[in-house]
């Protein structure tokens, strides 16, 4: 969290801004956590401790800057910090999917998939969702800030202190790790994703 | 279906850089490429089917990502239970 902008909010202009700059995120913010936990009651904890974390916090947010980016930034840390390590599952590295990235013949941009636009289009929201779902949490993480919420490579940067060209390639890799999965769906509903 | 896929006989089969064109494209789909023009796009597009093919399922992915993944419901007293713990801290 930036120490930079050391300001003074009046008690009522730390309520505006956690009225009107803070909670209307609320949605996206329970969808996040939701995402990342898969458990409801972890989520809401996630949530309501960014959200106590973020008033208290409030003086280093500079008012008019993207508080959405800047709260996803202090949830994204809370659940690195605290509930990846207290997760009923102990976190562990996928190492199929790492296999499978490291496996591929070509890991840059030059991958071709014979997935089919219609298969995808045909694909259930449980599909796609689950899908998504069984993404490891860094790659599960950039989609989401991505296609769903519609962060920038650069908010999302600030957001994963990371930098840009990782936002990307990680984006790149995520993607065509959710292709891998969504072509095994498409193989099970009986397209035939061999074809030319 | 897109009707576009019938046109597919007048484009060439293979790119010749296929790993910055997907880049490119995928950086448009993402709306970070800013700088090049729609002319880029749609003469890669109208001339190159894999570049075609590229686009039409990132672009499909995203859209069914974006409108496929229910968004869960936050729970009423959430925004409340916050609000209440703000007053205790203050």
């Amino acid at each position: 969290m930036s120490e930079v902008q050391r300001k003074k909010y009046s008690d009522k202009e730390k309520n505006s801004i956690f009225d009107h700059e803070f909670m209307p995120h609320i949605d996206s913010m329970y969808n996040f956590a939701y995402r990342l936990t898969f458990d409801e009651d972890d989520a809401k904890d996630l949530v309501q401790d960014t959200y106590l974390k973020a008033y208290r916090f409030i003086n280093s947010f500079e008012q008019g800057t993207n508080a959405k980016a800047w709260l996803f930034r202090i949830l994204k840390n809370s659940f690195i910090n605290e509930y990846r390590k207290k997760s009923k599952q102990p976190s562990k590295v996928d190492y199929q999917e790492v296999e499978t990235y490291y496996n591929s013949d070509n890991v840059d941009y030059s991958m071709t998939s014979d997935l089919r636009v219609d298969a995808v289009k045909d694909m259930l929201g449980d599909e796609i969702s689950n899908a998504l779902n069984s993404l490891a949490v860094d790659f599960r993480t950039v989609i989401i800030l991505c296609d769903l919420e519609g962060f920038t490579y650069e908010e999302m940067a600030k957001i994963l202190d990371i930098p840009i060209g990782t936002v990307r390639s990680r984006l790149h890799r995520a993607r065509n790790l959710l292709k891998d999965k969504l072509r095994s769906y498409a193989e099970n509903m009986g397209y035939d994703t061999d074809e030319e | 279906m897109d009707k576009n896929l019938n046109t597919s006989s007048e484009r060439k089969l293979n790119c010749s850089d296929e790993s910055k064109c997907f880049e490119l494209l995928e950086s448009i789909l993402d709306g970070e490429e800013t700088t090049a023009s729609k002319e880029i796009l749609d003469e890669k597009l109208a001339k190159c089917q894999p570049c075609f093919e590229h686009y039409h399922l990132e672009k499909v992915i995203r859209e069914v990502l974006k409108n496929k993944c229910t968004k869960h419901m936050v729970p009423a007293e959430l925004a409340d239970t916050i609000r209440q713990k703000i007053q205790e801290i203050k």
